[in-house]
């Protein structure tokens, strides 16, 4: 038995002669937020809609918690809460009676219902006909109808899509308190960074239907190497001074740049340029942001 | 299934759904009480023999468009409840088999027809009362004409169920369903085996038996093809 609540399997789907996904291992572990990251149309869809048995895989297979979901699909699903792309709900109903139509056929217990909506904070516009709900409403109703089941394996896919930042804040600090509080283990995926780098674990990186990464979100982070840059009065001569002295440094738009070295060494190049009278306007440290990172491992087609 | 079931009357609540299912034979009835009221001379003399006959035969004749375009309307009503906001991804990914959805939608449609025709039936009876029919109702013939058109209908429910549960675009199902509606009104003469024919309760043998048990083997058949399509087919 695998410790991975999720494991894929050279998972490909094939939309006619279209390779959507292409020999996809997935890897999650227990109490992990597994980001799943890649541009507009990378197939992170189609990968969790297969994850969930709503899609049927071309090759490859999937296991999850140990069992083989072609084989136990609904024993797996009933330990799954998941939202597909925009929520899915039932404008004529309300939100109360919205999540009495999942818990019904989920046979789970009434409570349960005030529970769920007490924790997306609804519970006051439980009675509304959910078609007046606002998206940021209709995104945490359709968060509460996943965690109806008391599930241990959340899939959300574009969670936070199309809600203003103040949502977007919420139901990210929703996400990061479950693993901790309920065990859950999570999976979510978004073409934005930004939002996988504030709560991810674990992060996979898809592109054009291929995983090209996926490991710890430090390691990622580690890929941003840093590069010391100088403002000096006048730049050029600056260089041509320090190479004299046996510094290697780049000239950019009237800027020094020093790869990563050790302190000393920028020590020594900034005493260097004083006791040669230069003028020193700022000394900082440019890290590559993981959005470059990003940009890099997709090929720069990613949209962020 | 009793799970599924519940939910499903649930999610229909406040869609007008109900209502049509009261407005169809509650219509009925109302224009056989202007036929009656409007010709109750001539209508009565014509009839003198077997005044409850002549009653139920007008309605039963109204009733089978009414049902056509019913189950037409009102499967495409249910389907439409997880079009909307392709709630299908939501419902599948539950632990609930495609087989019990797909049957669950079915029989909801079928179970409100049937009720179509229990209320018909009642109109039928009030209306006769009121006419001063006397109270020598025939029970046995009453219930056959009302619901043994909806029987003999089962194979357009099983199409019209497939139809608007596959394709998100309704404007194709109900096309579909008006123009069954429309030749089935001029299908008298058609040969037997037309399954449209088959509500009108006529053919060669005299007997509505043949149309009926046509019918419910196709109805079936038709469902059972229709489920493994449903089966199948990936949710978008």
């Amino acid at each position: 038995m695998s410790n991975y609540i999720i494991e894929t399997e050279k998972l490909t789907k094939k939309y006619g002669a279209r390779r959507v996904v292409h020999q996809v291992d997935l890897k999650v572990k227990k109490g992990e937020i597994y980001g799943f990251l890649g541009p507009n149309g990378a197939g992170k869809t189609t990968t969790i809609k297969m994850l969930l048995g709503l899609a049927r895989p071309t090759k490859g297979s999937i296991h999850i918690f140990g069992k083989d979901m072609k084989k136990d699909k609904l024993a797996v699903l009933k330990k799954i809460g998941s939202l597909v792309e925009y929520p899915s709900y039932y404008g004529h109903l309300t939100a109360y009676e919205n999540l009495e139509a999942v818990r019904i056929l989920l046979d789970a217990p009434k409570s349960r219902i005030d529970e769920v909506l007490s924790i997306v904070r609804l519970t006051r516009d439980a009675k509304r006909p959910v078609k007046g709900f606002s998206l940021g409403m209709k995104q945490r109703l359709g968060i509460a109808t996943a965690l109806l089941g008391n599930p241990e394996l959340l899939i959300l896919d574009e969670p936070t899509n199309g809600l203003d930042p103040s949502g977007i804040i919420e139901i990210r600090e929703l996400l990061k308190s479950m693993p901790k509080e309920h065990g859950i283990t999570i999976v979510v995926s978004s073409h934005l960074l930004s939002e996988i780098d504030q709560m991810a674990t674990q992060v996979g990186i898809i592109s054009k239907g291929e995983m090209i990464f996926q490991d710890s979100i430090e390691t990622l982070r580690k890929r941003s190497s840093s590069k010391i840059k100088l403002t000096v009065n006048d730049a050029q001569s600056a260089w041509r001074n320090l190479m004299s002295n046996g510094f290697k440094t780049d000239v950019v738009q009237n800027q020094l740049f020093v790869d990563s070295v050790t302190d000393e060494k920028i020590a020594e190049i900034v005493s260097s340029l004083v006791k040669n009278d230069y003028s020193i306007y700022r000394v900082e440290e440019e890290k590559k942001s993981l959005e470059e990172i990003f940009l890099e491992l997709t090929g720069g087609e990613g949209s962020l | 299934m009793g799970r599924i079931m519940a939910s499903e009357m649930l999610k229909i609540k406040r869609k007008m759904i109900l209502f049509l299912i009261f407005l169809g034979p509650i219509g009925v009835v109302a224009l056989e009480a202007c036929n009656f009221g409007l010709r109750y001379d001539y209508l009565t003399k014509v009839y003198k023999d077997d005044l409850w006959g002549g009653l139920i035969n007008e309605a039963s004749l109204l009733s089978i468009p009414t049902i056509l375009i019913g189950l037409t309307i009102i499967t495409s009503m249910i389907a439409n409840i997880e079009h909307q906001t392709n709630a299908w991804k939501q419902l599948l990914a539950l632990p609930i088999s495609k087989t019990k959805v797909y049957t669950g939608k079915a029989l909801l449609a079928f179970l409100l027809l049937i009720l179509s025709c229990v209320v018909l039936a009642g109109g039928i009876i009030v209306l006769g009362l009121l006419l001063k029919f006397g109270v020598n109702i025939p029970f046995l013939y009453l219930l056959k004409m009302c619901f043994f058109p909806f029987l003999a209908s089962l194979p357009f429910l099983a199409l019209q169920i497939w139809l608007a549960i596959t394709m998100k675009n309704q404007a194709i199902p109900l096309t579909v369903g008006i123009m069954g509606t429309i030749i089935s009104m001029y299908s008298m003469n058609f040969p037997n085996w037309v399954p449209w024919k088959w509500p009108l309760l006529v053919n060669d043998l005299e007997k509505a038996v043949y149309s009926i048990v046509a019918s419910i083997v196709i109805g079936l058949l038709l469902y059972l093809v229709s489920h493994l399509d449903f089966h199948r087919k990936e949710v978008r």
